[in-house]
């Protein structure tokens, strides 16, 4: 399958609608959940570096907001497409379901590519963008965060405008900030280590220690990096990750079967984050083709890059040794490949349940702000560890006593948390 | 032993279950390092209290470990290394400082899950205490070196009853690096850089009274006994109870001691005004207040003191106390009357409540037997109104070291021209024949209110012995190791610790009831340390004009080192108490 003709909106609503037929929810509510409740498409001026005026097209898309305020990260990409935040908005409004946060789903995003864009010209858009939605956003009913080429400088100028225009200050209204400037210790760690502890309560379920056990990672950002960070410190092996090349346009997997080192992959990165190959070879990896990352002889295959990494055509080459696929990353497996997955009955940790580590911790630095009152570190990853276990073991159960597919397992609890606000709140 | 404490390091402990407190699983551990001494010895003992304490021989007792976990060393190792705390750990910050960057840093992110887990599901009081590898070594005493801090935890909100463990955790991980233990290794020849430390978490024995959590007897007891009285023998062994937290025995305040063999002998206290003066008055117990002044620096910021009349209002007393009857000027067992409490724990010891004394015995014998040598156990105790059973936490346990080299001294050498001095209650068993330099706290300058400033000299001194690695006599006035600088020298272990003798005498300014080395028990016990205490108008006498004939070392404001030509003459009778020191 290509990437054009993949549409992860339709993607997201097949995955609804299979859960709403599981839940016997009533048509309206149906009908409400498959879609956003609200979309703000507008268009944002910028004058550039060279005089010239340039028209940028940017997003917000609230999902449901039954549970709370949206919650969804702004993203920046040449490609983007509304399908694309649609998708991600419901996304989060499942990922926050999941794990019992009470918030809501939202997603937005800009067609630009920062890249070639300078910061003044980035920091124009950024505040363009809340001048846009100042109205419509805010700590009590919309709150974005850092995405897909975004970061926390992004996010401190889409807050200093909203506050300019709200006449206040309102920290609680934008998350991923820097530690210091309102943001929560232990965020940056929150996604990647939120996976490794859905995985790790899975591995004690089979009876199985993290010692005695291998991975194979695909990406090398910063949920991989975490990932691979606590799954060593709990005795685990990463035997590969995948990475990037942005010179070649393409990724390689990095192998050492005896196990990687994180510290030394770090420090051997290009400035795009990306490992070096050459050095890589020279420290004893293995450089092979991106792809085989999915064909290692390993215990738990850890996509955490991009979506749509798992398909049809290389689902078969996943080892009979694998017992846990944990999806890292958002929506790295189509349709068509978990169901073979789901045959083979390897079990999955879906991608709303392993990665809500990050969104938890924004919810903890949303709480933090509003108070304006920080937490130490021991207290933030002690609550994601405990938000992110109970949120596991509910799901895991669940998938027990129905004899649900993990997946299912998950939406099953997240949509009817949410079917059930609307319902409470009288919408359907 | 050694070899059986290793295998429990590898295999005896199941993981630690997230419903600490719903499941069975009550002795657990986090991490996969070292379980260090105490949790070992523990873990060691655990199998065989339950084979062989029989429950039909003492079916009014149940002795059980209080439910605790083990935090592995490799968790300290973590967290030594992410913080990056060996610079300051190592150095020679005021112990406040240490204490601080410990408590700023953070703890490994895979344990923290497990411990808000834990307290979670937790309410009651708990005890963070040290169980470090030294601590493992049957030869070196490292015992009560480092922090036990107690918590109360009873905050209704979890992340104040989390944070308060988290400041605990690392408090105590940071005591390993405070001055007083830099100078206990430097006296022990080990290098504080070996040290690793496991942490037990472990619920507090007790109950609730009015705003404390205390048990109502708290004990050491041990097999082997350097002070026999009477018909007692050394290998009869020897008991200490106190009310509440085993904090006053360990520091070595005012308890109850006797022999399990004649545990109903009266005290060596005459009359009832005797009694009430000499027996204990008051008690430690957790604070369950819950508005304690923020305090994580300080080892006893969840505690407090209580008196009799607390204890008494708590009810507490009715198996440790009498009662002074003032028309018959007797004292009378429990408290069923009104009028002073006197805490002799008649009740238990006299009317052998529950067969605690042929428990004792037998308890001590089994441990004896498993660990193959003489042993400490500490333990504290409740009283199940409803069942009427004895609780009994079984809280620690440590092989002792004891020397079996026969000394006879005769009645002849204790006194004459070359005795520098000579006493019948003295400490320990042996020779010493290498002592040549003798460190004196200045009887002439001597005064209560100096006493902190002799310690310090001492402590500077002291150093230079250990940097030498030389040993040394010590003779100073009031209790060694007070923490009360009005009874005596408020040192700790690690500022004496090349003292090899140490005697301990009065003064007319100083005339206290003798420590007889209880402060550093287990110390002088397992370092082979002989300590002779004389007061200064009994039968036996320091010569201080053989002292003072001797060539200055070294002198300061309140002490002076002298040396010998030769090697003294030294040696202790363990079986009788008596020991001399001679040309």
């Amino acid at each position: 399958m290509s990437k054009k003709e993949f549409n992860p909106f339709e993607m997201a609503q097949a995955q609804f609608d299979k859960v709403a037929e599981i839940l016997q929810l009533d048509q309206a509510t149906r009908q409400l959940l498959r879609e956003p409740i609200r979309e703000y498409h507008f268009s944002i001026p910028v004058r550039m570096d060279d005089g010239t005026t340039k028209v940028f097209k940017g997003f917000r898309v609230q999902h449901n907001d039954a549970r709370g305020p949206n919650k969804g990260g702004i993203r920046f990409h040449p490609h983007e497409t509304i399908d694309t935040v649609r998708a991600l908005a419901m996304w989060m409004t499942w990922k926050c379901s999941v794990v019992n946060i009470p918030l809501g789903g939202g997603k937005g995003g800009v067609i630009c590519d920062p890249h070639h864009l300078s910061a003044r010209e980035q920091e124009q858009i950024c505040r363009g963008w809340a001048r846009q939605m100042a109205k419509n956003v805010g700590p009590v009913n919309d709150v974005p965060a850092p995405d897909v080429m975004t970061n926390g400088q992004h996010m401190l100028w889409i807050l200093d405008e909203y506050e300019t225009i709200s006449g206040g200050k309102y920290p609680g209204f934008i998350t991923g900030k820097p530690v210091g400037m309102g943001g929560s210790l232990g965020r940056t760690e929150a996604t990647g280590y939120g996976v490794v502890f859905t995985f790790r309560e899975a591995l004690k379920e089979m009876n199985l220690k993290p010692e005695n056990t291998t991975a194979a990672v695909q990406g090398f950002g910063n949920v991989a990096q975490y990932a691979i960070d606590l799954y060593t410190q709990l005795g685990g092996k990463v035997i590969c990750v995948s990475s990037w090349d942005q010179k070649d346009q393409t990724s390689y997997t990095f192998r050492k079967l005896s196990g990687v080192n994180l510290q030394e992959l770090l420090s051997i990165t290009d400035k795009f984050g990306g490992i070096e190959k050459t050095k890589a070879k020279e420290l004893g990896y293995e450089v092979l083709d991106g792809e085989v990352w999915i064909e290692q002889e390993v215990d738990i295959l850890i996509p955490a890059a991009i979506e749509n990494q798992i398909r049809e055509d290389n689902v078969n080459k996943i080892s009979k040794k694998v017992k846990i696929i944990v999806e890292g990353a958002n929506g790295p497996t189509t349709p068509e490949a978990d169901k073979v997955i789901e045959q083979r009955g390897i079990f999955v940790i879906p991608d709303f349940l392993a990665n809500a580590g990050g969104v938890t911790c924004s919810y903890f630095e949303q709480v933090q702000s509003n108070m304006n009152y920080f937490w130490e570190k021991d207290e933030v990853l002690s609550k994601l560890d405990v938000a992110m276990t109970s949120a596991y073991r509910a799901v895991s159960e669940l998938a027990r006593k129905q004899k649900l597919y993990m997946r299912d397992a998950a939406y099953v609890i997240s949509v009817k948390r949410v079917a059930q606000a609307c319902k409470d709140r009288g919408w359907v | 032993m050694k070899d059986s404490l290793s295998k429990i390091e590898l295999t005896y402990l199941p993981e630690f279950d997230r419903n600490f407190f719903e499941k069975d699983k009550d002795f657990t551990s986090i991490g996969k390092g070292a379980l260090g001494g105490k949790a070992a010895g523990l873990a060691f003992i655990k199998k065989t209290l339950v084979e062989r304490i029989k429950k039909e021989d003492f079916p009014q007792i149940d002795i059980r470990i209080p439910r605790l976990t083990v935090i592995r060393t490799d968790v300290f190792d973590a967290f030594m290394e992410r913080n990056s705390l060996f610079d300051i750990a190592y150095s020679d910050e005021p112990d406040e400082r240490i204490a601080h960057a410990f408590l700023n840093a953070d703890l490994p992110a895979e344990i923290v899950g497990d411990l808000r887990f834990l307290i979670m599901g937790v309410t009651q009081p708990l005890a963070v205490r040290s169980s470090s590898l030294l601590e493992d070594a049957k030869f070196e005493p490292f015992a009560g070196v480092y922090a036990t801090k107690m918590i109360s935890n009873n905050e209704p909100e979890i992340n104040e009853r989390f944070q308060k463990l988290t400041e605990a955790i690392k408090f105590v991980y940071a005591s390993a690096f405070f001055a007083s233990s830099k100078n206990y290794c430097r006296g022990t020849s080990n290098s504080i850089k070996d040290e690793k430390m496991a942490l037990v978490i472990q619920e507090v024995v007790g109950r609730k009274g009015y705003e404390r959590f205390y048990p109502e007897i708290s004990g050491v007891a041990r097999s082997y006994n350097y002070y026999p009285s009477g018909r007692c023998k050394p290998e009869h062994g020897v008991v200490s109870l106190a009310l509440g937290l085993g904090k006053t025995i360990v520091d070595g305040g005012i308890c109850w001691s006797y022999s399990p063999v004649v545990p109903k002998c009266p005290p060596p206290f005459g009359d009832p005004q005797d009694q009430l003066k000499n027996t204990q008055r008051e008690f430690w117990a957790v604070n369950m207040n819950r508005s304690i002044q923020y305090d994580p620096v300080n080892e006893t910021e969840f505690l407090i003191k209580g008196s009799l009349e607390d204890a008494d209002y708590d009810s507490m007393l009715s198996h440790s106390a009498s009662t002074y009857i003032s028309s018959s000027g007797k004292f009378v067992p429990g408290v069923g009357n009104d009028g002073p409490r006197l805490m002799n724990f008649a009740p238990l010891l006299g009317l052998n409540e529950y067969k605690y004394n042929d428990f004792i015995k037998v308890l001590l014998k089994t441990c004896e037997e498993t660990f193959n040598s003489p042993v400490e156990i500490e333990f504290a105790i409740n009283f199940n109104r409803e069942s009427d059973i004895l609780e009994f936490g079984f809280l620690q346990v440590r092989p002792m070291v004891v020397s079996n080299e026969l000394v006879e001294i005769t009645e002849a050498e204790m006194s004459g021209e070359s005795v520098i001095a000579s006493s019948d209650k003295s400490l320990g068993n042996g020779h010493e024949n290498n002592i040549t330099d003798i460190i004196f706290v200045k009887p002439e300058l001597f005064h209560k209110k100096n006493t902190p400033l002799i310690a310090a000299e001492l402590k500077g001194i002291n150093r230079k012995f250990a940097g030498m690695n030389k040993e040394y006599l010590l003779i100073g006035f009031g209790r060694w190791g007070s923490t009360d600088p009005w009874l005596g020298i408020p040192v700790e272990w690690g500022d004496i610790s090349k003292a090899r003798v140490i005697v301990e005498s009065t003064l007319p300014e100083m005339n206290v009831e003798l420590s007889q080395g209880s402060h550093f028990f287990h110390n002088i016990t397992s370092f082979g340390v002989k300590y002779l205490s004389l007061n200064y108008d009994g039968n036996y006498k320091i010569n201080w004009n053989l002292i003072n004939s001797q060539d200055v070392i070294e002198e300061s404001n309140f002490i002076k080192h002298i040396r010998f030509k030769n090697p003294l003459n030294i040696k202790f009778d363990g079986r009788n108490g008596k020991g001399i020191i001679s040309l």
